[in-house]
């Protein structure tokens, strides 16, 4: 059965080159899309996904708070951060919280593979 | 310190900067970029204006980003409004020429190049320098690049008739896109950065 991602990312092309790599190598359902933090959560709530690849920097509520906020809703929830290279602070915090792992962007689509899989115990 | 030595440090952290824009540019566009430092300069606002209006007369699509921190400076990059489709194709890794409008990849490939680089250039303040900054999400524009230009830097016209402007030009090796880049100090930081420098 397909792993059910949603894809959260203020950029759609980002959105974008995930879905390609994850659509390519098969698997993967990518149930929803999202553009803030608010909306993670929200769909969050509402589809209960495998998996979520979350930005950090986001427009209304970025996507440490979201991250919180899904951990809160469930402690289980497995959630790849996505960052531009200089947010070692935000991303470190992000861990602390209960973050499965990150991606550095730029990325390359074994990165994002290896990260999605090691979420998912693949 | 010496005028001339300030104006050396400046151009080195401008260097390193932008050498990690070219690393993080090639990466995300899988293609060779070669970003060149056109200058380190304290410019007259009225001559800056006028040179990037003789240099860059066509439309363009760019992005501001807001550094916030310790050194709070603005960033922009644009590039030529066509030069633009064919920078989405590389990042989707599309067959050059399928991207044919303006659609929302187009505006978001500026967007998140405009974050990517931005970013690169806060991590060398971080790193190397041990100056904190974070930047803002980018707010992307389509229009002439005077007029993105004139909005970039009339805050620091307001306040001052020269500004110290770092600024830059990218290659795409073999298809021949140009994109711009600059830095401009906010408020105080222009002051603060001679002072680190200094230090260097």
């Amino acid at each position: 059965m397909a792993k059910r991602i949603l894809l959260v990312d203020d950029a759609p092309i980002i959105r974008l080159m995930i879905k390609d790599i994850l659509v390519e190598c098969g698997g993967y359902e990518i149930v929803a899309e999202g553009a803030t933090g608010k909306e993670a959560l929200d769909l969050y709530k509402q589809l209960k996904p495998d998996l979520v690849t979350m930005d950090i920097v986001m427009p209304e509520m970025d996507g440490i708070q979201a991250l919180e906020e899904i951990l809160k809703f469930d402690p289980k929830a497995k959630v790849v951060m996505v960052t531009a290279i200089d947010q070692r602070e935000s991303l470190m915090k992000a861990i602390r919280l209960g973050a499965t792992d990150y991606i550095v962007k730029p990325f390359e689509a074994d990165r994002v593979m290896s990260a999605v899989q090691k979420a998912l115990g693949e | 310190m010496a005028d001339q030595e300030i104006d050396r440090a400046l151009k080195l952290v401008a260097n390193l900067s932008i050498d990690k824009a070219s690393q993080v540019l090639s990466k995300m566009i899988k293609a060779g970029a070669k970003i060149e430092l056109e200058g380190v300069s304290l410019e007259d606002v009225t001559k800056a204006t006028e040179r990037v209006m003789q240099s860059d007369t066509g439309d363009v699509v760019g992005a501001f980003v807001d550094l916030v921190g310790d050194l709070p400076f603005k960033f922009l990059f644009y590039v030529d409004a066509n030069d633009s489709l064919t920078l989405t194709d590389l990042i989707l890794r599309r067959e050059l020429g399928t991207t044919k409008k303006f659609d929302v990849y187009v505006t978001s490939t500026v967007q998140e190049l405009g974050n990517i680089l931005a970013s690169a250039v806060t991590n060398v303040f971080a790193s190397d320098f041990q100056i904190k900054m974070k930047p803002t999400p980018p707010i992307v524009v389509h229009d002439y690049a005077s007029t993105i230009f004139g909005e970039y830097i009339m805050e620091a016209a307001a306040e001052q008739d020269e500004i110290l402007m770092i600024e830059s030009m990218f290659r795409v090796v073999r298809l021949n896109v140009k994109c711009r880049m600059f830095l401009l100090p906010k408020g105080d930081a222009q002051k603060e950065l001679a002072a680190i420098v200094g230090k260097i």
